[in-house]
């Protein structure tokens, strides 16, 4: 892809200084498109607001890849009762930091398009849902949002216009699990993070039972860029199907990891070699994680030509999940690599369904016999087994989760683990 | 009607239900844990799986699409479906483990998954032998593990409260125990704690789970997880046997199951009655097992200077029979009970009315702001409506006691007036007092003669509980009078079907010398010469059933048959 993305103007994390204080993002224009919406709601009526939206072509930026105005349609009609939205700021998911970065630097283009989302969907609260380890973000929300109250974005009757709404937010108590939206719900009701069954959905049955939508927060923050630009104007930026702009979050052995905004469907090569300043050391490049650490790896031969959207990643056998990059060098080993991950679900596996619960200490428990030596090859096959019996057979993704990394690292990067494994020979009749 | 195939079999359905349900109302089989069919759905043991799939319905031609062999196409859901929380729909097809090797697959897989971390400790399990994951497991489990690492540990006998021991190694995280307390009894005192395979359920640090429906989360545990204080390793269950009777520690009378092993009650468990308790009991009538064991009376006392000392049973009916004669009518207070069966206080006051001595009365026993409005309710006794509806004058508390300081000879049936403080043993100072009584008490400790008697776990009684419902009890244990071979009527276990004669032995300490009320006075009534004879239970009650007309229907076959009959009609509804 020959983007020139050195000139590119991120709007996600602009270049402005002090842009996460209220003065100086309406100085920049902001909170314009929420008083326009609030001012011309003839021309733009709550419908038509989530019809912009669905057109942008708008896609969860969570992992899931919804689109987000259609979702937003699911809800139904108002009657009268409390209508929610939970944001999703739990980011929690190894590989992934890239919500931290709109908290901290632009913290009221989130509260700004949650407040259209709010509009769109006739919400009467907005829970923003923060995981527990951010605390000083989680101060920072609580700083902006107060801010954003003063100025009286939020609140009773806001500029006039009849439209009420509020917004809170809440800190997680360091749980993965509530990061997915059920039990992201359950949590915020004050239970334990069990993710629900569905159906119901939370459009029919969420908070406390009422029509609940789920966004993520970089969702959110790209909606008054939107409504700036429109819908048509922003579906042409990036992957075809994936528009926008995206934040990817880039961790590894690259000489300059971080945050970094370009649209959609940017080329993993530029991203290492150009964006990034290449291979950490100029060491060679081994595996890639494109989308947070549930993503199935990639190897080096896998991300040739590939680029960040989902129907590219799709085709090389990935997703683009939250687009949480982990690049690894040669020197990586694989076998303590997906130990470490597998560890991380056994950890966070909130326990509920039998799968997930009891498969996820057994693919850590398996895999730390490999990675210290005493593995066979027979529990390569018992490995993908237990991926077998956990995949698909929980409420939840997690077992998903949990499942693809150990399947797809056993089967791009066989040699490492086989290498690892005894060769014993069991003799059968 | 709306029709659903499973496993290539067609039902009918109406209205809205789980496949789960349906496939179990059909006696067919899906093995399943966190499900119960009281509790709210959470889907969590993921042991229920089945193929799911709808029809194709063609709107065009408002039929279903076929394929080449005239077969309805099916859509199959993607993913295997628990049933337990999958609707069943018109023109659904399910695939059980019978027709589908992938459910059979499913099933085992989270059979292997459960296991992995359960201590497999069978041979010391208080649960073995009524386990639903042991049945499960030998049912639809894979043959061995291929799990070779150390299990996770668990906190282990941990007193949850006073009557509920939690072993959490054995937990399988189902949450019926946590849906119990929240859905039933509504105490909210369980949750589950810590993550992933090292949950387990616990209460909150510095409360204790003393619900006054705990147990029943032991009945719902389907693993050996949660166990009863009382009865922990006392027995294994194949080695009891287990009568249906009734609760009579208060006025709901729940159905139970009695599980006697020696001629001892080792525990008592809800029996199933959609009428009465569904499927609960209050943890007190679980403690009834200590009446029918402890404290019993044991051969007829009489009071001789100061002291109770044993006499023959022809001395205590020459006794009461000498006393009924020489005193003046007038002067003989008889006391009926609302502890006692309908069959006992009837033979007690038809007994009096053909001497045409004495006049029958009793006193109700209810602390009113004791119920719940549950299961515990504020009458303490389990026949306070069936002694109503008797020929028997109901008594304040304070003219009973006008009545005992007046009468030369009192003859109290099994209730304890002066332990409740009813009576005082001044009141009775002046007066033959005849306590014909299954436990020691202090009105026994008053008594110028104790009548030993059966209690409901060694007679057939019918019982009228508060709501107007005739159920009865069955002889659970055996008296020294009547054992197992001489009573045909009492249930048998394993031991009676296939044991030796050796394998099945009750300790002579066991059996309680004491006779049913009817065959006490059966015995004073030949020496004072009345028609009055009685020779089982069944007798009293086809003559009460023929002197009484609200009584009419009652007939123990139709009581076992109906789980109790409800004797408020509109005729005889006050």
């Amino acid at each position: 892809m020959s983007f020139d993305w050195k000139s590119y103007q991120p709007v996600l994390i602009p270049n402005i200084p002090d842009y996460h204080k209220l003065s100086v993002y309406e100085k920049n224009g902001g909170y314009e498109q929420f008083k326009k919406v609030l001012a011309k709601q003839d021309e733009f009526t709550p419908e038509g607001v989530a019809t912009i939206v669905k057109n942008s072509g708008l896609r969860g930026r969570g992992g899931a890849g919804f689109n987000t105005g259609l979702k937003w349609s699911f809800m139904p009609k108002p009657d009268g009762g409390p209508r929610y939205i939970a944001a999703n700021g739990d980011e929690s998911e190894p590989g992934t930091f890239k919500d931290r970065v709109i908290f901290e630097y632009n913290p009221h283009s989130f509260i700004e398009g949650a407040l259209i989302a709010a509009y769109a969907m006739r919400i009467t609260a907005v829970y923003v849902y923060i995981r527990g380890e951010y605390r000083s973000w989680i101060r920072m929300m609580e700083a902006a949002i107060a801010d954003a109250y003063k100025a009286g974005h939020i609140g009773e009757n806001i500029h006039g216009s009849g439209f009420t709404t509020h917004m809170y937010v809440h800190s997680g108590a360091g749980a993965y699990i509530c990061g997915e939206e059920s039990s992201l719900m359950e949590s915020l009701e004050g239970k334990r993070g069990y993710p629900r069954v569905k159906p119901p959905f939370p459009a029919q049955k969420g908070l406390w039972g009422r029509p609940t939508t789920i966004n993520n927060i970089e969702t959110l923050a790209n909606v008054p860029y939107i409504l700036k630009i429109g819908a048509e104007a922003y579906a042409a930026i990036g992957a075809k199907n994936h528009p926008g702009p995206l934040l990817y979050g880039i961790s590894g052995h690259v000489n300059k990891p971080g945050v970094y905004e370009f649209p959609s469907g940017m080329s993993i090569e530029t991203l290492i070699y150009d964006v990034c300043g290449g291979m950490r050391n100029g060491k060679k490049l081994k595996a890639l994680i494109p989308g947070g650490s549930s993503t199935p790896p990639l190897t080096a031969d896998m991300i040739v030509g590939t680029t960040m959207d989902s129907d590219s990643l799709r085709t090389a056998g990935s997703m683009l999940g939250t687009a949480g990059m982990v690049v690894m060098d040669e020197d990586t080993d694989m076998v303590d690599m997906l130990t470490r991950i597998s560890h991380f679900y056994h950890h966070e596996s909130c326990g509920q369904c039998t799968p997930c619960r009891d498969g996820t200490g057994w693919l850590e428990k398996t895999l730390k016999k490999i990675n210290r030596g005493d593995g066979e090859m027979r529990d390569l096959d018992l490995l993908l087994d237990i991926c077998t019996q956990m995949e698909g057979r929980t409420i939840c993704a997690l077992a998903d989760a949990a499942a693809w990394p150990v399947r797809f690292t056993i089967t791009r990067f066989k040699e490492d683990f086989e290498a690892r494994c005894k060769q014993t020979v069991y003799a059968t009749a | 009607m709306a029709e659903i195939f499973i496993d290539n079999q067609r039902f009918e359905f109406t209205g809205t239900v789980k496949v789960l349900q349906f496939i179990l109302d059909k006696g067919l089989d899906l093995p399943h844990f966190c499900y119960h069919p009281a509790l709210s759905i959470p889907a969590n043991c993921r042991q229920c799986y089945v193929e799911a799939g709808m029809p194709v319905f063609n709107k065009e031609t408002n039929a279903y699409d076929l394929d080449e062999n005239g077969q309805r196409v099916i859509r199959w859901f993607p993913k295997l479906m628990t049933a337990c929380n999958t609707d069943a729909s018109d023109g659904m097809v399910v695939k059980t483990h019978v027709t589908s090797e992938l459910v059979r697959r499913g099933q085992k897989d989270v059979l292997e998954f459960i296991l992995i971390n359960h201590p497999l400790d069978c041979p010391i399990c208080d649960q073995a032998g009524e386990c639903p994951l042991q049945i499960q497991t030998y049912k639809y489990g894979p043959e061995g593990s291929r799990f070779e690492h150390k299990k996770v540990h668990k906190p282990k006998r941990i007193q949850l409260g006073p009557r509920v021991v939690l072993d959490a190694e054995r937990c399988i995280n189902c949450t019926r125990c946590v849906r119990f307390t929240d859905e039933i009894s509504k105490s909210h005192q369980l949750t589950i704690i810590s993550r992933g395979d090292k949950n387990y359920p616990a209460v909150a640090p510095g409360r204790e789970f003393d619900d006054a429906y705990s147990l029943n989360t032991v009945d719902i545990c389907p693993v050996g997880a949660l166990t009863s204080a009382d009865f922990r390793f006392k027995a294994r269950v194949w080695d009891m046997v287990s009568t249906p009777s009734i609760d009579i520690t208060n006025g709901k009378g729940c159905s139970v199951d009695i599980w006697t092993r020696d001629n001892l009650v080792l525990r008592i468990t809800p029996r199933e009655n959609k009428n009465v308790n569904d499927v609960w009991m209050p943890d007190a009538g679980r403690t009834a097992y200590t009446i029918y064991n402890e404290n019993r009376v044991n051969k007829p006392q009489l009071m001789l200077d100061g002291a109770q000392v044993p006499t023959s049973w022809t001395n205590a009916v020459l006794t009461v029979h000498e006393k009924i004669a020489e005193t003046p009518s007038d002067q003989i207070l008889v006391i009926a009970s609302a502890f006692s069966s309908l069959e006992d206080n009837f033979a007690l006051s038809s007994f009096f009315s053909k001497l045409g001595k004495g006049s029958v009365g009793f006193t109700p026993h209810i602390v009113p702001g004791f119920g719940d409005g549950f299961l515990i309710t504020d009458d303490q006794a389990p026949n306070t409506s069936g002694v109503r509806m008797l020929d028997v004058a109901e008594h304040s508390a304070s003219s009973l006691s006008d009545a005992a300081k007046n009468a030369k000879l009192v003859i109290i049936l099994n209730d304890d007036l002066v332990g409740r403080g009813v009576l005082t043993a001044a009141d009775l100072k002046g007066a033959f007092v005849v306590a014909l009584s299954s436990n020691l008490t202090a009105t026994t400790a008053a008594a110028d003669l104790v009548v030993p008697i059966t209690t409901a776990a060694e007679h057939v009684g019918t019982y009228v509980n508060v709501d107007g419902r005739a159920q009865r009890t069955r002889a659970a244990k055996e008296t020294a009078h009547r054992g197992r071979n001489v009573n045909m009527d009492m249930s048998k276990g394993r031991l009676d079907h296939f044991g030796t004669h050796f394998d099945n032995w009750v300790s002579d300490k066991n059996r309680i010398d004491c006779v049913p009320v009817w065959e006490f006075l059966t015995n004073v009534a030949t020496e004072a010469g009345i028609g009055f004879s009685y020779s089982e239970s069944g007798d009293v009650l086809r003559d009460m059933t023929a002197t009484l007309p609200t009584l009419s229907e009652l007939t123990y076959e139709r009581m076992d048959a109906e789980n109790g009959i409800s004797l408020i009609t509109e005729s005889n509804h006050a």
